[in-house]
């Protein structure tokens, strides 16, 4: 058998598989998203030209959906990876003789988001939450965590809370790598704590820094299951992600030609962001 | 003196951070740990009298909840979603790792499934699944986990194989072994504890998936996240929070204990699969 044989072998497997699981609904996606079509000629559509793209782009409510993703994804990114950051340096000296605190910490992001968010749903309970009787207990007074006004800032600290322990990870792990000759030399050079934070350990560690905002926007850009159910589409709408607007076009309304619309669209932008954070990962590189 | 005590802010700070980030699980824990009565008079976290009656009441089967049946479910579609990937990954990682093969698409493709917005695929899975009848069942759910865990399994994978000595194949090779007796008998055996960590954290990442879980399953197949929503919602509430409260607490315990155990392999392989992608 020549090894190129062997290659084609090798990669059968996944590519079968990628090709059913994702080839076949990618054109399924791109297909029905030019037809009219629902849930009762979900078989037979017709093809309607780029109807379904004009419905979306005059709809408001996407436009409120893309605005809101966007600005949950940097917010959440931007203050998990500060947050993370903070964590990982000042308490990097107790952790390194204390690994048990790694699992502790962690521990937020190993439950399912979706579980998160019902015990928030608990825990922000006018009645039974813990959190609110405390505020009145203490305060006397505890604000409305889902009105309009208070939910955008209620959703953007659940996210931060269960996952500013992924970018502590990350950036604890590219502390501890920096080479410790480095911090020597430095040292004895007479630099300072703050300079050494600035100008080596953080130069350092920008790349992990850059990785971890990407994969923390990423995640929260396409933010689903702790909103949905916090919140449904709650608080008149807006903390509609993308994807719980396109889940609430598919199975709300119905709107099949709308939603699948809305996802080719949310497929295209993801894909010429991914196109060029690649081609700046690999010139970095270079 | 002062030595002993310098490192006390420190101590201070990630007390604060640890209580705060896992407020959640601490205060529903004492919720499912309280009665009714307590519930209602005092929503606080100390439990003044401990019961375990909640979680009695969680694994009684009844019409409206039925424990066993998600956990069952989920436990059988995370299997089929954390192994699946591991049979299909691992000959492409080999070809990568060895070969340099699928590089400029094959590999690119898969990783940056990690990024896309899993919604997507979402709605035409459901029209194709409801035509080959695998909606609302735990295969059908089970395969869309794997794609989700395809990516870390195939960066892990690679990453394992390039730690495999080269010299390894080559002897086997020069004994006549043929590609997959390689892959099987030499590589396999070496990649184990990787491939124990692919498993462990895909489960993981499985077991906790909630879009898929919404969305392709109805009544029979409905995986555990799903089914601790649904009984919270409808009026799950309705004076029975412990009740909800251990439900939560069930759904969660089967990722929480694995990660606790495998805590150490997480976060290295969290961090490999981050940096390389």
């Amino acid at each position: 058998m020549s090894p190129k044989t062997e290659n084609r072998i090798l990669a059968t497997p996944i590519v079968l598989f990628l090709l059913v699981m994702l080839g076949f609904p990618a054109v399924l996606d791109i297909l029905y998203s030019f037809s009219e079509v629902s849930f009762e000629n979900l078989r037979s559509p017709t093809l309607n030209g780029g109807k379904n793209f004009i419905k979306v782009v005059n709809d408001p409510e996407f436009w409120a959906a893309s605005w809101f993703s966007l600005k949950f994804g940097v917010a959440t990114a931007l203050s998990e990876c500060i947050l993370g950051l903070v964590l990982a340096v000042y308490l990097a000296p107790i952790i390194r003789k204390n690994n048990w605190m790694i699992a502790v910490l962690i521990m937020p992001m190993i439950i399912a988001p979706a579980m998160m968010g019902l015990m928030y749903r608990l825990v922000l309970h006018e009645f039974v939450g813990s959190l609110p009787h405390y505020l009145y207990l203490w305060l006397g007074d505890s604000p409305a965590f889902l009105s309009r006004e208070n939910v955008f800032l209620t959703v953007f600290t659940i996210e931060t809370l269960q996952w500013t322990p992924f970018a502590f990870l990350l950036i604890y792990m590219a502390y501890e790598a920096i080479p410790s000759e480095m911090r020597e030399a430095a040292s004895v050079d007479g630099t300072r704590p703050w300079r050494m934070f600035w100008f080596i350990e953080v130069p350092q560690m920008a790349p992990t820094l850059a990785v971890a905002f990407f994969i923390r926007f990423i995640d929260g850009f396409r933010v689903f299951d702790n909103i949905f159910v916090l919140t449904g589409a709650g608080a008149g709408g807006s903390t509609t992600s993308l994807s719980i607007y396109i889940y609430l076009s598919f199975f709300r309304s119905g709107d099949i030609g709308k939603a699948l619309a809305a996802s080719v669209i949310l497929f295209c932008v993801a894909f010429v962001i991914l196109f060029f954070a690649g081609r700046l990962l690999r010139r970095d590189r270079a | 003196m002062k030595n002993k005590y310098k490192d006390l802010p420190r101590w201070i700070v990630f007390a604060i951070a640890a209580f705060v980030m896992n407020f959640p699980v601490i205060s529903t824990l004492s919720t499912a740990l309280k009665t009714n009565a307590e519930i209602s008079r005092d929503p606080g976290l100390w439990v003044h009298a401990p019961t375990l009656n909640n979680f009695a009441v969680v694994l009684q089967v009844t019409e409206r909840l039925n424990i066993f049946s998600y956990l069952h479910n989920s436990l059988v579609a995370s299997l089929i979603g954390s192994i699946l990937p591991i049979l299909v990954c691992f000959p492409m990682a080999y070809a990568v790792a060895r070969r340099g093969y699928g590089t400029d698409v094959i590999f690119p493709t898969v990783v940056n499934l990690r990024a896309m917005p899993l919604i997507i695929f979402a709605i035409p899975l459901y029209m194709m699944y409801q035509t080959v009848g695998l909606l609302d069942t735990r295969l059908g759910l089970g395969l869309i986990l794997a794609v989700v865990n395809l990516p870390l399994a195939l960066l892990l994978l690679i990453n394992a194989i390039n730690d495999v000595p080269y010299e390894l194949d080559e002897a086997a090779r020069m004994d006549g072994a043929r590609i997959f007796t390689i892959l099987v008998k030499v590589v396999f055996p070496i990649c184990l504890p990787t491939l124990a960590t692919v498993f462990i954290f895909s489960f993981i990442t499985a077991w906790n998936e909630f879009l898929f879980g919404l969305m392709l399953t109805t009544s029979e197949a409905v995986p555990m996240t799903v089914g601790a929503s649904f009984f919270f919602s409808s009026g799950g509430g309705g004076g029975q929070w412990g009740v909800a409260a251990a439900v939560i607490i069930v759904a969660s315990l089967p990722p929480v204990v694995l990660g606790v155990l495998m805590y150490k392999h997480i976060s290295r392989s969290m961090t490999a699969g981050a940096v390389k992608g």
